[in-house]
Formats: structure tokens, C-alpha cells, sequence
């Protein structure tokens, strides 16, 4: 577990950095088990900052989600670094957003907190529901251990864990600054078992499936926006000149953006989850994801935000590339 | 869901043909008076490099029932690598379509140079007759609302 | 109006006389309880708190054709709504229906939105009290609702453990009683009774609420206060909290060709909180970023929308507290706009 007086004491030392223009971390939600993400500017907002399984956000997003407006004449661009706090996982997404020269090494600071697994919010709620007092989760040992209005229950951890956490393959952070608590070994993999019996269903029981799922989208743009890795400005799901897809929402559309949302992300994608975890209407999205991680690992031995000097998985070749598919 | 149609189906295809080999290697059956079906309609971009995964996706959605790729073969290209990046992009965008429960025959690749008249028919018939087998695409095409 | 009894086994029936017409009720897609249209009684899921997507959808659908063109032809071929024929949502929760009602002002509000006031008029309301709050974040009662609240309904129904009790409200709601005369039965003496101790009980068992008298007249005055910045920090500029809000009512047209020289102008849901909504066809962007665009979101529901119609446009269900993934709290953010200097 991150102690958190350390936590807090390390914030209090990067915020005074004159360097550094605002940290982002974690702090308790506004009802139940929730944590949410903190902003903080000056050492006053230090005290909420800490580190739970309940805090799943992905922060590495914020980097590159914080918008850039034309600077006022006369005034000179904030170019402080941005602190931020971030599990295995997310950091990830910072080393592969600086793969793809998102920005450099230097306007980041980044905090890394080895991370032994962080709660699926949904079984928590479904688990023990109705709590609305702010109560904490803390993993001991295997257990989660939940206080809520006085109580304490302990709880397996397989049963509350988020199913990305059952195949994490980084649990340290793989860029950090400084680490807040002792690294983790890796502890899990992904076999791919799920993606691979679903491939293996007839083209109909497929299509039936994802149909399904793919009418009860609502286009929200939750699953891009969240995403550390969609960035772009002039996003191709939103485009008007040229329109790939519709704004109406129907099934066709809607499985036009997943395709190409899921198509853009390949050989981008770092596993967080945190699509599937947004999604107001529980579509699956990291079995899309997860099929073109397979695919990209299988096919051309490659992981995307494992190492910043990788060039990009597309802007890549090899001779021998497969091609029995080729006529 | 399509299922096998009478031999009635006339499937519509997309080719995207790269300028150099492929689209010259089909001008060649034309000029050879190689007799293919003529099931495809082709549109030429100057390398099979340039052609976007979300073209596959776009033909599909507009009703073609298969779509196309064809380049030069590997070492071959008009600008050295673009094939290669063809090559990668679309074992991608064909494995995932796959995945989604559009059957792997609706997505094609295949490498014609300009002299390949004779392999150009070949790959048409192959095409348009796994095509056939498999009937329209019907999974995500834009439908006509109505209301 | 007098009270009728619903006994359980009978629901199936009802529905299946109800289901002669276009009926909506709950339903589960996978384990995501969603509004749709049923033929089959069986499909029907009574046993839910309240939807992930509220049912404003089949007053205001989510995409719409408004008409269809052809080239060459001047004439346009207008959506005819009344093909669409009675419509009942069956099982709503009053604070979707109260929703209705407020966002009902607007599209009759300086030009009569045919579409959606046809709509309306085909549709009847048959609502289920809340004798459990869906969620630990509803606050229905801080701003005029009521868990068993009948504004906006045509029809009433409270689970009284084996059977419903089902109040008509209106006439659309007497008319609907008159065709499940067959499955209705007359209620008991101390029914009524009974349903308001219910209601009473239930009223109780909100555990959040936020004081609203003197926000629609202090937030003008915070339009440069700091508080924005911080609120919106965390927004990821999704729509999850407008799509899923039984109020929200934006809108985008755009026109679609659908085969050379055919095509529709179409109506869709847009989102205030998307960038794309205010950019200019210059580029221009007068709300370039979130913190604009929450400022104007928050004001829209407390400032704007009771300015013109009286009444804040929040119904206190709770969705986009549930459901937005960075826990922004629409309650949290009025605390603070209650606070600030």
C-alpha cells in the first residue's frame, strides 16, 4: 500500500518546483467508494491527494488532453512541467504518447506508483450497494478491505479486481521520475483465451454478438475521449470534410466508429481499460482492442508502450511480413 | 445475415488498384481481350500504399460486397515501401473485420504487375466467385432508413 | 379520479393488450436496462431501478429524419410522425416523466417543433412510483419531483407488493384504463391510503439534496469566478452527461445523401460539452475549452432555462452523477456554486 504521508510529502516537494505548474494525482470522490482526479497548483491542495484501488482513472490522458490555446501577445507559453501520478498501466500511455512525439520527456514529471491491482467500481457497487458516506478501499495482502459508515469487510481480491488487472504484465511504472512505493513483480499475463474463443465462433454468431452490442452505442465519445492515446485534434470520428461516419446513429455508423476507432488505435493501444470501464452501456470495447493487440504482438512482435525509442508499429515494415493472405 | 444466394447474386467489388502494376496489369487482360467477370469496379491510387483501412470499411458500408487491394509485388514498388505498409495495414484490418463476423473472402489482397494480365483474371475469378459463394454483405451496410 | 388495481399475474396480459400499439418498456440488453419498443410481453423487465439512456428518446429520438429529397425534384417528402401511431412508454420513473414536461416548454416555446409535439401528443405516460430510489445519487425531491410524483404522467403505478395500484391522471390516462378494463380491478378501500404512506416512506429515503432557492440568480454574477477552471479540470468533454440527462435537448441537422441524387435531412442529439458544437465555420471556437463549455452546461440548467421557463432544467435523476467516468457531481458543483464569492 502507498503510504501516504510520503505521497503527500513528495506532491509537496514537486508542487514548490518552480518548474512545475500543476501535479495531477487522485482524491476521494464525492460518494462512496468513488476517487476521482485532483488538479493541484499549490501546496494547500496537497492534503486531499492519495493513493487507493479505487483510483483507476487513467491520468496520463490529461496530458495530452489539456487544450492549447494561441497565447496572448506579449505573453510567453506556460512551459512548466505537468506532474502526474500514474499506475503500471498509464504509464504506459505516457511512454507511447512520447514514442509518437506527443510532447517531450521534459515537460513531464512523473510520479510512478507500482500497482497491485485497483477495483472494478461496478462489482464494488453491485457488491455493496447503496453505500453514499465516503468510504476507502485498501489492498492487504489478497484482500480488499473496505471501510464504509464504521464497518470493515474484507473482501477476496478476485472477486472486486478489475479483469485488466487479472492480465496486467506491468504493474511498476516503466518511466518515472520517482517511484512512490516499492516495484511490483509482474504477477499475471494475457493468454487471450477470451479473444480467441470468440474468434472461433461462426461468422454469423460473430456478427450477432457484436451487433448486439454495437446497437446499444449512443456515440457519446466516451471511449475516445478517455483514451490516453486518441488525441488528435481533428479526430477522424468526428470529421466533417471528409465525413467517415454519420452522426445518426445507427448500426451501421456505429460500427464504422468502432472499427475505425479500434483500427487506430492498433499497435497504440496500451491495455488500461479504461474504454470499457467508461462506457455508459457496457459495451465491450476492450475485446475489440484486445484482438488487435494480439494480432500486432502475434503477427509482428510488437508492444506499444513498452519502449519510447520503438518507432510507431505502422510506420514500420518488415521484409518478411507475413503474406499468405496475398494472392 | 447473408446466406448462400441462387445464381442470380452478381456481387459488387471494389478495387483499389495501385497506378503502376496493378492498374496497368489489368489494362493489359483489357488489351489482351482476356475475357473476367465484370463484377468489379476499380479505382486507381498511385500506390497500394495510400490506400486507408477505412476505405475497406467505407466500401463495405456504401454495399460493395467485397473489396480489393492490389499492388506491386514486395521489392517491386513504385516507391520502394509503400506495399510493404499496405501489407501490414491490411493483414490488421482483415483479421479484425474477421473478428466483427465479416467473412475473411470479402477482403482481399493480392500483388499483379503490370505485366500479369493472365494472374489479373485469376485473382477477378477467385474473388468474384468466393463472393458468390458467400452471398451480399449485409452485416453493417447503410441502410436506407426511410423513416 | 378513482383508483384501479393491477394484481401482478396479470401484467403479462396487460402488456400484451398494451403491446397492440407501438409499446416501450424496460427491457436488458446483456445486463444494461434500456427503453425499447416490445412485442412480447416476456421481454419486458419490471424488476429495474431506471435506464442508462432515459426514455426522451421516443419523444425525441436520437436520429430523426426530418424529410427526404431527390434531386431534381422540388418537392420534399416530410416525416408524416402520426404513421408512428399511439405510442405508450410503459414504466418511466417520474422524474423522466417531470423531464418531459419541462423540456416540453421548449419545443413549444417560440416555434411549435412539429416533430416532437406530434410525438408527444401520440404517447401516453404510464409511470412506476419509486418506492426504492434507483440510485444513491437521485435528489428528485430538491427540485420539485417527487418519487411518486405524476407530473408529466398520464397514469400512475406503485407496486404494493402483490399487485400495482394504477392512478389515471389524465385523459389519455383514463382512455388507457378503459382498454385494460379486462385485466384492471377496482382497488381497495385503504389502497390509496397505503400508496401515500408508501410515498411518504419513500420520500424519506432520498439521501441527497442540494438547496436551489438563489442559484438561478447568483450564478450570472460567477461567470468570471475561478471555481469554473477547477470544476471542469477533470472533464474529459464526452457526452455521457447529456446524452444520458432527461432534459438535455440539443440538437445538430445535418443533411445525408444516401444514394446519388436521394437523401435526408436528419436530426440528431448533440452535445454542448463536444468542442465541435460552437466552432465557427471560420475555425473560431467562442467555447474553446472545457472550462467554457461546463460554465455554460451548468448555466443553461440553473440560469437560462428557468429564466425563460420558470423552472430548472434538472429533475434530480442521478445519471450523470452515476455515470460520468471522472466523477464529476453536478450536486459537488452547486455546493460550490452556493459557496463562492
Amino acid at each position: 500500500m502507498v503510504d501516504l504521508t510520503k505521497l503527500r510529502q513528495t506532491a509537496k516537494e514537486v508542487i514548490s518546483r518552480e518548474d512545475v505548474r500543476e501535479l495531477i494525482g487522485y482524491r476521494p470522490g464525492t460518494y462512496g467508494f468513488r476517487a476521482r482526479p485532483a488538479f493541484v497548483m499549490g501546496l494547500d491542495e496537497v492534503e486531499q491527494l492519495m493513493f487507493t484501488p479505487a483510483c483507476v482513472n487513467n491520468l496520463a490522458s490529461y496530458i495530452v488532453l489539456e487544450e492549447k490555446l494561441p497565447v496572448k501577445r506579449g505573453e510567453e507559453p506556460d512551459l512548466r512541467k505537468v506532474a502526474v501520478m500514474v499506475k503500471g498501466c498509464d504509464s504506459r500511455a505516457l511512454v507511447q504518447q512520447m514514442e509518437e512525439k506527443a510532447y517531450d520527456r521534459d515537460r513531464i514529471l512523473v510520479l510512478g506508483i507500482p500497482c497491485r491491482g485497483v477495483v472494478d467500481m461496478a462489482k464494488v457497487e453491485a457488491r455493496f450497494p447503496n453505500i453514499l458516506e465516503l468510504g476507502e478501499i485498501g489492498l492487504e495482502g489478497d484482500k480488499f478491505v473496505l471501510s464504509f459508515n464504521g464497518n470493515k469487510e474484507e473482501v477476496a481480491k478476485e472477486e472486486l479486481v478489475a479483469d485488466k488487472c487479472l492480465r496486467c504484465r506491468y504493474p511498476t511504472p516503466l518511466v518515472y521520475d520517482q517511484l512512490l512505493d516499492a516495484e511490483v513483480e509482474r504477477f499475471a499475463d494475457d493468454d487471450y483465451a477470451d479473444i480467441e474463443e470468440l474468434g472461433k465462433r461462426s461468422a454469423e454468431d460473430k456478427w450477432t454478438y457484436w451487433e448486439e452490442k454495437f446497437s446499444r452505442c449512443i456515440r457519446c465519445f466516451s471511449c475516445r475521449n478517455v483514451c490516453p492515446m486518441c488525441y488528435c485534434e481533428d479526430c477522424v470520428l468526428g470529421r466533417l470534410q471528409p465525413q467517415w461516419m454519420r452522426r445518426s446513429v445507427d448500426i451501421s455508423e456505429n460500427t464504422a466508429y468502432h472499427i475505425a476507432r479500434a483500427y487506430h488505435l492498433a499497435g497504440r493501444c496500451i491495455q488500461c481499460g479504461e474504454c470499457q470501464r467508461v462506457c455508459p452501456v457496457d459495451i465491450p470495447l476492450m475485446e475489440l482492442n484486445r484482438k488487435f493487440y494480439k494480432d500486432v504482438e502475434e503477427l509482428y512482435d510488437y508492444e506499444p508502450g513498452t519502449n519510447v525509442e520503438n518507432p510507431p508499429l505502422l510506420s514500420t515494415f518488415k521484409v518478411e511480413d507475413r503474406e499468405d493472405f496475398i494472392m | 445475415m447473408a446466406e448462400k444466394t441462387d445464381s442470380d447474386f452478381e456481387p459488387n467489388i471494389v478495387a483499389f488498384l495501385c497506378n503502376w502494376c496493378s492498374y496497368a496489369g489489368a489494362d493489359l487482360a483489357g488489351t489482351s481481350r482476356i475475357s473476367y467477370p465484370s463484377n468489379v469496379r476499380v479505382i486507381r491510387v498511385m500506390c497500394s500504399g495510400r490506400v486507408n483501412p477505412l476505405f475497406v470499411m467505407n466500401a463495405l458500408q456504401e454495399g460493395a460486397d467485397g473489396v480489393l487491394i492490389s499492388g506491386c509485388h514486395p521489392g517491386d514498388c513504385h516507391y520502394m515501401h509503400g506495399n510493404y505498409y499496405a501489407r501490414r495495414r491490411f493483414n490488421l484490418m482483415r483479421n479484425f473485420l474477421e473478428y466483427l463476423g465479416v467473412e475473411p473472402d470479402r477482403v482481399r489482397m493480392s500483388w499483379v504487375s503490370a505485366s500479369e494480365g493472365a494472374k489479373w483474371k485469376e485473382v477477378i475469378e477467385e474473388v468474384v466467385g468466393g463472393i458468390k459463394e458467400i452471398g451480399p454483405m449485409d452485416q453493417f451496410r447503410r441502410r436506407h432508413l426511410n423513416w | 379520479m378513482a383508483v384501479k388495481r393491477l394484481s401482478k399475474e396479470k401484467v403479462a396480459d396487460a402488456l400484451g393488450e398494451l403491446s397492440k400499439f407501438r409499446l416501450i418498456a424496460p427491457a436488458k440488453s446483456d445486463d444494461v436496462v434500456v427503453f425499447k419498443q416490445i412485442s412480447d410481453p416476456a421481454e419486458a423487465c419490471l424488476d429495474y431501478g431506471n435506464s442508462t439512456v432515459p426514455p426522451k428518446k421516443f419523444a425525441f429520438p436520437q436520429t430523426e429524419t426530418l424529410f427526404r429529397f431527390v434531386t431534381g425534384s422540388p418537392e420534399l417528402e416530410e416525416k408524416n410522425v402520426e404513421e408512428e401511431g399511439t405510442t405508450i412508454i410503459f414504466g418511466l420513473r417520474p422524474c423522466d416523466a417531470r423531464a418531459m414536461a419541462i423540456v416540453d416548454k421548449l419545443f413549444a416555446w417560440d416555434f411549435d417543433d412539429p416533430y416532437y409535439l406530434k410525438r408527444r401528443e401520440l404517447t401516453t405516460l404510464v409511470g412506476m412510483a419509486c418506492v426504492e430510489p434507483p440510485s444513491v445519487n437521485c435528489f428528485c425531491t430538491s427540485l420539485g419531483g417527487s418519487p411518486f410524483g405524476t407530473e408529466g404522467l398520464d397514469l400512475l403505478l406503485t407496486d404494493m407488493g402483490d399487485h400495482y395500484l394504477v392512478q389515471a391522471l389524465t385523459d389519455k390516462g383514463k382512455k388507457l384504463e378503459e382498454t385494460l378494463s379486462s385485466q384492471l380491478e377496482g382497488a381497495a378501500a385503504d389502497d390509496e391510503k397505503k400508496a401515500k404512506e408508501i410515498a411518504a416512506e419513500a420520500e424519506g429515503k432520498i439521501r441527497r439534496s442540494i438547496a436551489t432557492g438563489g442559484i438561478p440568480e447568483k450564478l450570472p454574477g460567477l461567470w468570471e469566478n475561478e471555481l469554473w477552471k477547477k470544476i471542469s479540470a477533470a472533464c474529459l468533454g464526452c457526452g455521457i452527461c447529456t446524452f444520458l440527462c432527461p432534459t438535455c435537448h440539443c440538437f445538430d441537422i445535418q443533411d445525408e445523401v444516401e444514394e446519388l441524387g436521394e437523401g435526408r435531412r436528419c436530426r440528431m442529439w448533440d452535445s454542448c460539452m463536444f468542442e465541435e458544437y460552437t466552432v465557427h465555420a471560420s475555425g473560431h471556437n467562442p467555447r474553446p475549452t472545457r472550462k467554457e463549455r461546463t460554465r455554460n452546461r451548468i448555466n443553461h440548467k440553473y440560469s437560462y432555462y428557468p429564466d425563460k421557463f420558470d423552472v430548472i432544467a434538472c429533475v434530480g435523476c442521478g445519471r450523470c452523477i452515476n455515470l460520468c467516468p471522472v466523477n464529476i457531481d453536478i450536486l459537488d458543483i452547486l455546493d460550490q456554486v452556493v459557496d463562492a464569492s
